[in-house]
């Protein structure tokens, strides 16, 4: 998504002004007048700075030359499978170490080779192949503890 | 140069294992550089992971290899499909297809290739004899120096790369931000933790860069529902027969296309793509029949594919001695030179020698890899440039998570990676540009430890940063930039505010930005 300059402005300022507080509540190194917080204030400032001239030119675009706030994606986007590659990360993330490896990654490969309309016969195979691989590769060469789940009994 | 390190270097490098290691590296970097949209810096990041588990020599030979070969790569589908294949081919992507669809495809390849490896080539001998009296004259340097030249190249990848400079700094300023978080390098307190344990070690440096590179490039390719098209796509033939004409009409340009690369790539904050425009303007602008560029011309192609190529060892060179990447690839290696307890540096010269003649020897044989390397993967293309993309980009999610799950055996890392890549795609999104913050972010604790004991030493006194000679220049040099694209920044908005007057007027002519 394509934003006004001013929204991603405003943003900006938001960070910089939460960074800056949190740092001034820094404690000090004795006997100096600064201490860990000063690099991250410095920082906070030219993020504040950087983020008013972003508004104020966005406001400018927006009032002067009818620039709308945000643009949606030019049409031939798709938002699903944005949400889908998202999701299936976030699968992973919450749901990888109950599941197991093996059974999410087939999940999410089959999830996205359906999206993307790959035929059955080229989705399953590869699907199998690219998480046996991984689990070969990653658990038994590397030592990855990759999570074994539902199908520890089995392995 | 110490003969005995030298030795130990060879029979590190000329290890099966590390040769093999080289090897898959370079397929690889082939592979994936050949594939439009899918970047060396992807390429790189998908690597990183592997060499985790690594020995530094295979590791350093992975990463050098890949990132060679990816670049050249990229050149393959400029040439087929007009479609870079990486950002730093871009800059001579039309000439290329205008030459293939003058019938001169072989030409067009056979004359990338080989200056690619010959540019590289050229690169790696001025990094073997610059980079060691380099560091010797680096020993002196204090943290003054160090933050200077730190600020210097921070300020340089954002001042060449971006159009927006506003937004280049915002990009700056969020990855050092990005690096702060965890203990503060001088008194140990936790910064930005929000009481995890995980992030008091700082956001870990590679699953941001599997995000960022990784990641948001997956969302971008599956958002965008155009497939590439189905071009058809030209048969090669014998690539080498035009090239030793074209060497010997066009040499010196190979020597200036490979200094221009050379000299940008070792600076620091400017790499590969730069590289490529500048001198492909510079070949322009000196050329006997400049009518004839972007019509299918060799001459350009000449020097922008051997600055390439010769930026990459280039950018090594502030890598190695200072530890200073010349670009967000660079900065990915030297992320994996820090994790491998390498810190580079000029004691490195000294203390280490081994692994500097290991990297140089690795740059010499990825380079002369390339051209047999090379010319299989263009008999290939066709096959290579056939897979389709919705079948590769479910393998590479896997892959990131994967590979980022490895770097902490725990899924924060993943939830790290999942949001530095929609950050990244939504910077991409907007303009920001994501390189500056991946080398800020590999930067970013060395600038603040230099600068923290920098104020130690002077006692808080600002004065102090400009006291001795060198750190001065640099000082002023670094100011001096800042001003100018301040004021630079005010004109463009003020020309543009002028422009939109003159295009309110009715009947005028907006001026071209």
């Amino acid at each position: 998504m394509r934003v006004n300059d001013a929204v991603s402005g405003l943003i900006l300022m938001l960070f910089a002004a939460a960074m800056l507080m949190m740092a001034s509540q820094f404690p000090g190194f004795p006997g100096q007048n600064y201490g860990p917080g000063l690099f991250p204030m410095v920082l906070g400032f030219g993020i504040l700075l950087c983020g008013g001239i972003l508004t104020a030119r966005g406001l400018v675009a927006h009032f002067s030359d009818g620039q709308p706030w945000w643009l949606r994606d030019p049409a031939g986007s798709s938002f699903l499978s944005f949400a889908l590659i998202v999701g299936s990360v976030l699968f992973y993330i919450f749901a990888s170490d109950t599941v197991g490896f093996i059974l999410s990654s087939l999940a999410i490969l089959l999830a996205l080779f359906a999206r993307f309309r790959v035929r059955w016969r080229v989705a399953l195979p590869v699907a199998i192949g690219t998480t046996l691989a991984m689990q070969y590769f990653f658990v038994n060469l590397m030592r990855v503890p990759l999570a074994r789940g539902w199908l520890d009994s089995v392995l | 140069m110490q003969i005995d390190a030298l030795m130990e270097a060879f029979s590190l490098v000329f290890d099966p294992f590390v040769l093999l290691v080289i090897f898959g590296a370079a397929v690889f970097g082939l592979f994936v550089g050949a594939i439009p949209g899918l970047s060396a810096g992807m390429a790189l990041a998908l690597l990183v992971p592997i060499t985790f588990f690594m020995d530094p020599v295979p590791a350093i030979g992975a990463i050098v290899s890949v990132t060679a070969m990816a670049l050249f790569a990229g050149d393959i589908p400029a040439a087929l499909l007009r479609m870079p294949g990486t950002a730093a081919s871009a800059a001579y992507t039309d000439e290329s297809y205008a030459l293939a669809q003058k019938g001169q495809l072989d030409l067009a390849l056979g004359v990338n290739l080989v200056f690619s490896a010959l540019g590289g080539l050229f690169g790696v001998a001025f990094l073997i004899v610059a980079a060691p009296s380099l560091a010797e004259f680096a020993l002196n340097f204090s943290t003054f120096e160090y933050f200077w030249l730190t600020a210097l190249g921070l300020t340089t990848s954002v001042l060449i790369t971006t159009e927006n400079p506003i937004k280049g700094v915002a990009s700056l300023l969020i990855g050092l931000s990005l690096g702060t978080v965890g203990l503060d390098p001088s008194a140990g307190f936790p910064r930005f933790t929000f009481g995890s344990v995980e992030l008091m070690g700082g956001i870990h440096m590679i699953a941001a860069i599997i995000g960022m590179f990784a990641l948001s490039e997956i969302l971008r390719n599956a958002m965008s529902k155009q497939k590439p098209e189905q071009a058809a796509i030209q048969t090669t033939s014998n690539i080498f027969a035009g090239v030793w004409p074209v060497w010997k009409k066009y040499w010196t340009h190979f020597f200036r296309g490979s200094a221009i690369g050379t000299v940008i790539g070792a600076l620091p904050g400017a790499g590969a793509d730069i590289a490529a425009w500048v001198s492909y303007a510079v070949a322009k602008r000196f050329s006997k029949e400049p009518e004839k560029f972007g019509t299918g011309h060799i001459e350009g192609i000449v020097d922008a594919t051997s600055a390439n190529n010769s930026a990459l060892a280039g950018a090594w060179i502030p890598a190695t001695v200072f530890g200073i990447p010349g670009d967000s690839l660079t900065a990915i290696a030297i992320s994996v030179l820090f994790m491998k307890g390498m810190n580079p540096g000029p004691t490195i010269f000294t203390h280490n020698p081994q692994f500097i003649y290991a990297i140089f020897i690795i740059f010499v044989l990825a380079n002369i890899a390339m051209v047999p390397l090379g010319w299989v993967m263009i008999k290939f293309s066709k096959q290579v440039l056939r897979v389709p993309r919705d079948v590769l980009l479910p393998i590479i999610l896997i892959f990131s998570i994967v590979g980022a799950f490895a770097m902490t055996n725990s899924v924060y890392a993943v939830s790290l990676m999942l949001a530095t890549g929609v950050l990244g795609w939504l910077m991409e999104k907007n303009d920001f540009p994501v390189g500056p913050v991946i080398l800020a972010l590999v930067l970013g604790g060395i600038f603040e430890q230099n600068f923290m004991s920098s104020m130690f030493k002077s006692d808080g006194s600002l004065l102090a940063f400009f006291e001795r000679p060198i750190a001065g220049t640099l000082g002023v040099l670094t100011l001096s930039i800042w001003a100018f694209m301040l004021v630079s920044g005010i004109r463009q908005g003020a020309r543009q505010r002028a422009g939109r007057r003159l295009s309110r007027r009715p009947g005028a002519q907006a001026p071209s930005p």
